[in-house]
Formats: structure tokens, sequence, C-alpha cells
């Protein structure tokens, strides 16, 4: 059977190589970087996390991942990148941080208990549903990078950053709602009580000063309800008539003052009847409804926020002159400036090579992670990453023309174009509130003529009951839900009503690499034709490779090696080595002394890399970028859609991805451009298309089509042109994201018919008069109560079979 | 059935303060993240680590 990994679930090799002890009992890790982080969590007496979480944890990052994090997290030590992101506060200073990987609250308590326990640390506060963390610190006794360096061993990925300013309003809007709906809920409870001991008579006979004084106390306690809790409706009204317009809150407001003001009326004067548990009952329920609305989006603004991360770029500028270098920040460069670049570092700015000769890895521009060889007078550009050499680089043009930032206005700009949904709703309410105010009118007028005394209690009555509370309630609850739910599963939703958006999908277009595939290379098969067996052959290409700082050579990372004397990297070619004092070489057809006799062995004609001795050619073996494990179970279940694939990868890699999965229509060699123009003209075709992708030239596309999802291991760039995101770096959540955004609709659409049915049942009744006004505000409380509960049913959604 | 003329008057008082405390509690965060507090007292920390037992100043 297949053992998962302890730490985050994954499946673990068969040979157990990672171990750690938790709970006494060796637990099996699936790799290097798991096992040191439950190592950490071990050591630092955390492992109450294993016994609590709910979730297992996200794979954790190789330790080379984790040491070019550590080299990045020194800049943010810099003062002057400091004021940015960093809240000064005399002796102390406060930062915000974004937490990747958080999966379950036992993540909170794990990275708060560790925080705890470092010396200089004054307050920190985890917030688990927004994944962010606030936190004091004492300059004097630790640095901000160690802080963050220390979160990193733990497996999460921490980054500063500055919460945009309509969050800022989202979140006082949201404590104000929180107060609201609380004061709403206690009173009414009070008021309540006070009112059901009249309508029921528990109270035995009551005198009349008893009476009086009751509705005295119901007054006072109603009226901060009405005058705090209710204020958002007659706001919403009175600015809709401002704007000659007619909303919901029109007709709201008229039900709870007119209720209001003649309560107090009927109090002052001894005469007639009050009904102020039913303002408060009334008030409570829409209130819970337009709570719910703004959770889903304050939510939603939440996730999509977090992807906006601050990452301040430093550059050492040289001065050709003195030769010094200086720090300054990639925002202050100027054209004609000449920056250093050392291995591992990003480089800042689009330049040209002015000296040097290097790797560099542009997947976050491209996708493409094979690296591209540049040398003196080539252009590079800002944000790719130096992997071999120093190079000097002279600007060309400034940060805000950089190539990164244009692709940035791309999306932007087809950002902007997505059509708007909600108008339709938004007129529909307007002809449902006219409806009913008129038939209010009509049945107070006739009422009245026909000289009945509670002419005005039955209108209240008809104002109430017809309350679109449920209405109301009927998508932001549904959403809500499904979108809790989807959080289980480690999706998260940046808009709430992408999930309608999801339910008319008839196209998916995929990007390959890192996608559909794992974006770096494995060893596909090894062939030897010499008397060698595969696995020496697969040893003595490991032990030369280690030594390449090609990303080829990672992957013989993982298999046994020789001892090696006098490695040699020959740049962009191969490697050679003397092991057991024979000199082997390594690399690509064109590297090999005796190329020659490839074309005697057909069958490895178009391998990747090569081995020879000083006599004559070993063997070859093949590299390949695999699928990941779940791709093509994902794309088979999703047969009942059409499927594309768009690429920036040659085309032959594009073709043996798409025929292994079977889908027949897949573009190589795509621009950004090229990708955006592709779904336009799908778009053109009438498809709506939804789109998968993780890299930076996946941005503009992945704004421009319907939804569009980008899966865990996304650039932010991506992450953030994105609607969905999937926290898993695979694309098996697809089936379950559809599935329920599917029942989504149901669901609400059963929620819309259940609310108007009984609007419509209840409105003969209210004009004939039968209701008083405490019936309609429980009968509508109870509509509430079961569309609520409806949309509830979407929070244990299984998805068995996905739709057809 | 005089004395709920006093009892009621007590009863908005204690409702008043709850509302009080409940708006503090608001403006002090703490419903900020209803997912994290609410699993919050499931982790004590001094009932798992055996090797260093809860300082005995506290227990004192």
């Amino acid at each position: 059977m297949q053992i998962t990994c302890f730490h985050c679930g994954l499946d673990a090799p068969n040979d157990h190589e990672f171990v750690v002890r938790v709970f006494d009992e060796p637990r099996v890790m699936c790799c290097p970087g798991c096992q040191a982080v439950a190592q950490s969590i071990v050591d630092n007496q955390l492992t109450d996390y294993y016994q609590f979480r709910t979730e297992k944890a996200i794979q954790a990052p190789s330790a080379e991942e984790q040491a070019a994090l550590l080299a990045k997290l020194s800049i943010y030590d810099a003062p002057e990148l400091q004021t940015d992101f960093v809240l000064d506060m005399g002796e102390l200073k406060e930062v915000q941080l974004t937490i990747e990987g958080i999966t379950c609250a036992a993540c909170g308590w794990l990275i708060e208990r560790h925080l705890v326990k470092q010396d200089g640390i004054v307050q920190n506060a985890v917030n688990v549903s927004a994944a962010r963390a606030s936190i004091k610190w004492d300059p004097k006794k630790i640095s901000l990078s160690a802080i963050l360096s220390g979160l990193s061993t733990l497996g999460y990925e921490v980054q500063p950053f500055s919460p945009e300013q309509h969050e800022l309003t989202y979140q006082k809007e949201h404590k104000r709602f929180i107060k609201q709906l609380g004061l709403a809920g206690i009173m009414t409870m009070q008021v309540m009580m006070l009112s059901m001991g009249f309508y029921f008579d528990w109270l035995g006979n009551i005198d009349a000063v008893m009476r009086e004084y009751f509705q005295w106390i119901s007054l006072v306690l109603t009226t901060p309800v009405v005058f705090y809790s209710g204020s958002t409706f007659y706001l919403g009204a009175f600015k809709a008539i401002s704007q000659r317009r007619l909303n919901m809150d029109v007709p709201v407001t008229i039900a709870i003052l007119g209720t209001y003001f003649a309560g107090i009326k009927a109090t002052t004067l001894h005469t007639g009847e009050v009904f102020f548990e039913s303002i408060c009952m009334f008030i409570f329920f829409l209130l819970t409804s337009r709570f719910l609305e703004h959770r889903a989006r304050y939510k939603a603004t939440e996730i999509a926020s977090n992807t906006m991360k601050y990452v301040p770029v430093s550059a050492s500028v040289l001065h050709p002159d003195t030769a010094e270098v200086s720090i300054v920040t990639a925002k202050s460069l100027q054209p004609g400036q000449i920056v250093l670049v050392k291995p591992g570092e990003i480089i800042p700015i689009d330049g040209i090579i002015r000296h040097g000769c290097t790797h560099i890895d542009e997947s976050m521009l491209t996708g493409e992670f094979a690296p591209v060889t540049k040398s003196t007078g080539q252009p590079v550009y800002g944000g790719t990453l130096n992997q071999h050499q120093s190079i000097e680089v002279t600007v060309t043009s400034e940060l805000k023309y950089a190539l990164v930032n244009q692709i940035l206005r791309l999306q932007t700009n087809a950002m902007a174009q997505k059509p708007a949904i909600a108008l339709m709703a938004d007129r529909l309410s307007q002809y449902f509130v006219s409806a009913v105010l008129v038939i209010a009118t009509a049945t107070y007028i006739t009422w009245d003529t026909l000289g009945n005394p509670d002419a005005f209690w039955i209108t209240v009555s008809i104002l109430i009951a017809t309350c679109p509370c449920a209405l109301g309630l009927a998508t932001p609850s549904a959403l809500t839900s499904a979108m809790a739910r989807l959080q289980q599963s480690g999706i998260l939703l940046k808009q709430a009503n992408v999930l309608e958006a999801l339910t008319d999908i008839n196209h998916v277009v995929f990007d390959k690499t890192g996608t559909l595939t794992q974006g770096k290379f494995s060893i596909k098969h090894t062939t030897s034709i010499s008397n060698m067996t595969e696995s020496e052959l697969l040893t003595l290409v490991s032990s030369l490779e280690q030594y390449s700082e090609h990303p080829i050579a990672r992957a013989f990372s993982e298999y046994d090696v020789y001892p090696v004397i006098d490695p040699k990297q020959h740049l962009n070619l191969g490697v050679e080595g003397c092991i057991n004092s024979q000199t082997y070489r390594c690399g690509q057809a064109k590297f090999m002394r005796h190329q020659n006799q490839i074309s005697e062995h057909p069958q490895i004609h178009d391998a990747t890399i090569y081995v020879e001795d000083d006599t004559s050619l070993l063997g070859a073996i093949w590299l390949d970028d695999a699928l990941k494990a779940d791709t093509l179970d994902t794309i088979e279940q999703l047969r009942f859609l059409k499927q594309s694939i768009l690429s920036g990868d040659s085309q032959a890699n594009v073709e043996a991805v798409s025929n292994m999965l079977n889908i027949p229509s897949g573009f190589a060699q795509c621009s950004p451009e090229d990708k955006l123009d592709a779904v336009r003209s799908y778009q053109a075709q009438g498809d709506r298309i939804l789109m998968l992708g993780d890299g930076i030239n996946d941005s503009p596309v992945l704004a421009q089509a319907n939804v569009s999802v980008s899966v865990g291991n996304a650039s932010d760039l991506a992450k953030n042109a994105s609607d969905i995101l999937f926290l898993q770096p695979s694309i098996a959540s697809l089936p379950l994201l559809l599935a329920l955004a599917q029942r989504c609709k149901i669901v609400i659409k059963q929620n819309f018919m259940w609310a108007l049915g009984y609007n419509l049942l209840i409105l003969p009744f209210g004009i004939a008069g039968f209701l008083t006004p405490w019936m309609a505000a429980l009968g509508m409380s109870l509509s509430s109560i079961i569309v609520v509960y409806n949309s509830s049913r979407l929070l244990k959604f299984e998805s068995t079979r996905p739709l057809s | 059935m005089n004395v709920i003329y006093v009892l009621i008057p007590i009863a908005i008082i204690i409702v008043a303060l709850a509302i009080v405390i409940f708006f503090w509690a608001v403006k002090a965060n703490q419903f900020e993240d209803l997912e994290r507090q609410g699993s919050s007292i499931l982790f004590d920390d001094d009932i798992t680590p055996s090797k260093n037992p809860p300082s005995s100043d506290k227990d004192a």
C-alpha cells in the first residue's frame, strides 16, 4: 500500500528514506523539505499541531527553494525599504504579513506559539481565515528577516504587505455590521420575551398599568435597534430616492419607521396596538442577510489583496569610475546606470548585458523553465533570475516601463472589459419594489375608505410579509456556503459571483508547463549501448551532473553518485570528470567527441543527454517534463467540455502532451499576446472560457477568460489576475469546483422559488387583512430560516459523480 | 407581581452592560477570525509536554 507523508499527505517514496519521530513513533515523510519542517516542529515542542490539525499541511519547499528564499529575506531589513510596509511605533515596529500555507486553525496556533517563543516579539496575532498575521517586535532584539526565516522553517511562506485602501473600508463596515447585528439580536430576545407573554397569556391576568409598563420597556429596548441597527436601510433608501431610483430599502424603511412611530403613538396615547417585537425581529433578519452578503465580499477582497504582495526589489548599482557598489531600490534606477547582478539574484530591471555571460531563468515571464543563455549585448528582463555568473547590466528603461509592468497593464485592460452581470437582478428588484408599494398603497386606500380601523396595520403587514428578506438571503447564503465548502478543499474564490459564471463554461483552456506538467525536468528513460547496465549509466551521469548548475542537473539529484576527480563544467554543453581513473563526459550531442557514433544507433538519435568515455559512446538519457500525477484523471472527468492547450513551449513538446492527454487542439510558442488573441477568438465564436494557468505570461489571458484559475505553484502576478486560486499545485480540484458551481446554481434557484412563492402566497392574505404585523414578521423569519438551511446543505456537498 | 417593576430595570441594566462588553470585543478585533478563536481552547499548552512541567509559581 502506498504510504502518505505524515506532514503533507502526499505519496511518500516506498524506501521510507525521510523519517521523523513524532509522538514517539517514526513517521514517514515524502521529501527532505517536509522532514525538516516536521523536525523543527518536534524540536520546538509544538507537536500539538499534529494532534489538533484538521487538514494536512502543504508540501514544504525543498532545501534549494528554502535557501533561495532566505537569501531574498535579508532585503527586508534595509531601513529605506521598510518605510513602505512597516509601521514605526518608536521603540517597536509593526508589520502585516500574508502567510502562504495555512490550512487549518492548528496552523494559526503553530505560528503563534512559535512567535511567542522568539525573544523580541512583543505581540502577534494570526488570522487564519484571512491567512495573515500582524507582528509587533523590538528591532533591537530581533530583525525582521530573522522572524520571516523562522516562519519559513515551519513550512510557511511569509511576506510583508500593506492592505489596500478599499479593504480597510470593508473592514470598518464589517465591524459596524457585527455591532448592529449583535445589538439587534440581543434586543430582539428581550422584547420578544416581554411580548410573547402577552400573546399567549403566560402572565395570567394583566392589568392595564402592567401592560402599559411593558409597552414602555419594549419601546426603550427597541429604540436603539431602530436608530442604530436599522440605519443601514434608511441610508440605502435615502441614497436610492435622491438618485430617483427605488430599491429594496424603500419599503423596508416605510415599514420599520411606520410601525415604530405608530407604536410610540399607541404607547403615549394608551390606544391601539404595538408591534415592537416585530420591528426588532424584522431588522435582525434583514441585517443577517446583508451581513452574509457583505462577509462574502469582504472575504473575497481579503483573498484578492493577499495576492498583491509587496516585494521590494533592490539593485546593486556599479559606479563605473570608482567601481563602488551601492544598494538602491529598483524604482529609483535610471536608464544608463550600470547594475551588478550576482548569481542567484533577481535581475531588477530591463537592460542590456554590458559584461558577462550567464544562464537566465525567464520562467516567470515565459512560463518555460528551461534557462536561456545570454551574453554581452543581449537584453535581459526585470524579474528574471540570474542563475550562473555575475553580469553587469546597463539599464535601458525605468521600472514602470519594464516588460513585467507592461504585461501587468495588458492584464488590467483585459480585466476592465469583463461584463457586469449584476445589472439584471438590479432592474428586477426595482419592478418588484414598485409593485409592492403600489399594492400596499391601494390596500390602504381601499380599507380606509371601507372604514376599517386596522387599515394601517394591514398595510404594514403587507410591507413586512413581502419583504425581500428571504429573497435577499437566497444568493448570499448559498454563495457563502459554497465558498466555505470550496475552501475546505483548498479552493479560494476571489469573487463570489464567479460561481455563477462557472456554470455556463463550455471550453477549458490549459497552460501546459507548470499547470498540466510539473514544470521541472525528470528522467524519462535511459538506454545503454555499451556493456554497462542502465542503472550504472545513471549513477555515472548523476555523479557528473552534481557539478553542473544547469537545471537539467536537478533531475539527477536523487540518485547515488561515485566520487569524481577533477570535474569540469562546460557552459551550456555538458560536464566532464574522472571516475575510477577513467574520464567520462556527458551533455549535448555536439559536446560528444564521438558524435558520429550517434547515427549508428538510430534508437538514441533524439535523446536529451549523451554519455561517452575516451573510446566510445556509452548511452543516452531522455528527460522530459512529466505530467502531474492527477492530470490525466482530471482531464478524463472533464471530457464533456471542449479542451485546448495554449503554451509558450515548442511545438514538439506541446504535441507530446496533447497526444498523451488526447486533447485535440493545442497552440505552441505563444507569447502572452498570442494567448490573449487565441482566447478572444474562441470567445468571438461564442465559447465561454475557463482558463487555467500559472506563469506571469498567463496573467493577461487569465484576466480575459470568462473564469480563470491559477494553480498552487503559480506566480504572484497570475494569482492576482485569476478569479479562483487552487492552493494545491494540481488541477484535481477542478471537477469538484465545476460540480459545486452547478449545485450552487440549483440551490439559488430553489431559494428564489421558495422565497418568491412564499411572498406571492402571503400577499392575498395580507391584502384581505388576515395578517397582523407579528404574523407577517414570524412568517418572514421562518421563510428566511428555510432558505438559510437549504443553502447550508452546500457545506456538506460531496462530488460523487461530476456533472455530465 | 410588583417585584417585576424592579427586576425588569435590573435586567435592562445587565443587557446594556452585555452590549457594552460586546461592542468592546468587536472593537478589540475579537470577531475578526472566528475560525481560529473557536478552536483555540483545544490548544492547551500545559497538557502535553511532560518534559517541562507547568511553572510552579503559577500553580502556587
